[in-house]
């Protein structure tokens, strides 16, 4: 039984319109006339207890709005919606004790006070049982090696030190659903590996499902089996990582190191990226030409001291479906 | 049978659980408080400085006669420095975190936390005030130094202490009220300053309300301002003769059930707007 499921779920927002200028703001005063704007437009999604997966999309695309109607703090226009059997804006507060949400862009920890006193004061709000409390706070802080700075106010904290201060804070209470929004953002790469690391481990050892939202698909391509893609306000592919670069991963790179200078270079059915020195990039699709055909054409006209291709990251996969749209008719939601 | 049994004490375990997390609020906002310490002692020496002023100026003011006769000066001396003491509780705006968590946004996180959100706030003020009332102890030692002040009975003192407490809750929810009106009209600056000087004018802070003419003190003292700090200090420096108490300690009751009714529905508003409007 899936532990979230929604159903064309529909969010519009209304506000009053606005006419620029000073006149206008007058206007705006008496004014009754509302602008709407859908920001989800009909998701629909279901997701299996102990799932990883990652919801992207460009800015603006719907992924804040879909994780808000989640935890229950903002209701739907319409459609249907059920986290762990309860409607979230319905039992807002029964539905927190399930949930945990880490934001990257605002912390939950009480500034001025030392780390450790927000996860006291998480613990009474949740009413965790202290030795429950205890053990959590032993693993999470080995886990996320926060030994050196329980005790440091957090707003002496680094940054990839809060972030670790998050992440145990909103994992206290063993929540079943944690809601992760862009929480690697501005992380340096050892900050981004720990925390890549400690999700893989919650998720594999507690089964603990995780929303993902990022803009960094490096995270997805880590820790997710699955994406769910979404495009002003709809999904626009739902399904492991390994389709979406099957599908539409078609072009692959070819690297070639030359041997001497040949001038210009040319291959047919292979397009030049880049060349810089004696390294020539030769992007392909692999449906016009295998990867054996274009390395023999190459060799035939050009001494190749070695090649190598690349195969295509998620990135660029991801942010040529923002550009050119989800076409596949087959897998594309209705 | 045993079901009941079962059900009574899991209530009862939950509600201990919630009073914890409440108590943990106060708890974790008076260490806040405590966090800014040399705010403390420049607001100590303030009001010591203030205290030394006010005598200065009704000392002066006295010897032309132009102060009511009714009220003698060691009371009027005695007025002003309690009233000095009580601000520093007072001016603690407990509940000014509501206008920023609206603004910045982190409104969300509390929403997504299993607690009522004006009980949340409540006891965080209290927690900050509890906080300032601690400062209460060295200034007055100093203010000693400086001023006597008359000493009442113990009688009277705790009928003081009551209306004290009594008119901070005025106060408290009076503020409570304007931070989450703030939440619809951020830009309306103005309209929270003109209350905030009508109440430092009209509450007799800075000056006993007697002061005010015929039909304009009647006015006066029947506006909520009055309970802040008009009825404490008229009941301490005796003003307020024992049978008068009880009827001004009601009028203190009746502001606060109003304010508190009017804060908790304009929550209950503000609360619907952002979860269907997003904020």
């Amino acid at each position: 039984m899936p532990i979230i499921e929604t159903r064309e779920l529909r969010k519009v927002f209304r506000s009053v319109k606005r006419t620029p200028g000073a006149v206008g703001a007058i206007k705006t005063l008496f004014s009754r006339e509302t602008v709407e704007r859908v920001a989800v437009e009909g998701v629909t999604m279901s997701l299996d207890a102990g799932e990883l997966v990652g919801y992207i999309g460009p800015n603006g695309a719907g992924k804040s709005t879909t994780i808000k109607m989640l935890t229950g703090i903002l209701v739907p226009t319409s459609g249907e919606i059920r986290v762990a059997g309860l409607v979230p804006h319905l039992d807002r507060k029964k539905n927190a004790r399930n949930i945990g949400v880490v934001f990257g862009q605002r912390s939950q920890l009480y500034w001025d006070l030392p780390l450790v006193e927000s996860f006291e004061l998480l613990r009474a709000i949740y009413a965790v049982p202290r030795d429950r409390f205890k053990a959590n706070m032993a693993e999470f802080t080995q886990l996320l090696e926060m030994g050196d700075f329980l005790n440091t106010p957090v707003r002496q904290l680094s940054l990839g030190q809060r972030m670790r201060g998050d992440f145990a804070a909103a994992m206290l209470h063993d929540p079943r659903i944690v809601y992760l929004d862009e929480p690697t953002i501005g992380l340096d790469v050892l900050a981004k590996e720990a925390i890549r690391e400690f999700v893989a481990r919650v998720n594999a050892e507690r089964g603990t499902t995780f929303i993902l939202t990022t803009h960094d698909l490096a995270d997805v391509e880590r820790l997710c089996k699955r994406i769910v893609l979404i495009d002003e306000g709809r999904v626009i592919y739902d399904g492991g990582v390994e389709g979406i670069k099957e599908q539409y991963g078609t072009h692959r790179t070819l690297v070639v190191s030359l041997a001497g200078d040949p001038g210009t270079v040319a291959v047919a059915d292979a397009e030049l990226e880049s060349r810089e020195g004696n390294v020539v990039r030769l992007r392909f699709d692999r449906k016009a030409i295998s990867a054996d055909q274009l390395i023999r054409r190459v060799t035939e006209h050009y001494a190749v001291n070695d090649v190598s291709i690349e195969e295509p990251e998620l990135e660029s996969i991801i942010r040529r479906i923002y550009v050119e749209g989800y076409t596949d008719p087959l897998v594309a939601a209705p | 049978m045993s079901d009941i049994a079962f059900g009574d004490t899991t209530r009862g375990r939950s509600l201990t659980n919630a009073a914890e997390a409440y108590l943990e609020f106060a708890r974790k906002a008076f260490s806040r408080e405590s966090t800014y310490r040399v705010e403390v002692f420049t607001s100590i020496g303030s009001l010591v400085l203030r205290v030394y002023l006010l005598r200065s100026l009704w000392t002066a003011l006295y010897s032309q006669n132009i102060a009511p006769s009714r009220i003698p000066l060691h009371a009027m001396i005695t007025y002003a420095t309690v009233a000095l003491l009580m601000s520093l509780v007072l001016e603690v705006d407990g509940t000014r975190l509501i206008r920023d968590k609206v603004r910045e946004g982190t409104i969300a996180t509390d929403l997504m936390k299993p607690i009522s959100q004006p009980l949340y706030w409540f006891s965080d003020g209290i927690g900050q005030t509890m906080f300032h009332a601690l400062t209460i102890v060295p200034s007055l030692a100093f203010a000693l130094l400086l001023v006597h002040i008359d000493v009442p009975s113990p009688g009277v003192f705790l009928a003081f202490a009551l209306s004290f407490v009594l008119g901070y809750l005025v106060n408290f929810f009076l503020n409570f009220l304007m931070n989450v009106i703030a939440f619809w009209t951020l830009e309306a600056f103005a309209m929270q300053m003109m209350v905030r000087w009508a109440s430092d004018l009209l509450s007799g802070q800075i000056l006993p309300l007697e002061f005010f003419p015929g039909i304009l003190g009647a006015i006066v003292m029947g506006l909520p301002f009055a309970s802040i700090y008009s009825t404490p200090l008229r009941i301490y420096i005796g003003e307020l003769p024992p049978s008068a108490w009880l009827p001004a300690i009601a009028v203190q009751v009746g502001w606060i059930a109003l304010f508190a009714a009017l804060a908790a529905i304009a929550w209950r508003f503000a609360e619907k707007r952002i979860i269907v409007q997003g904020g």
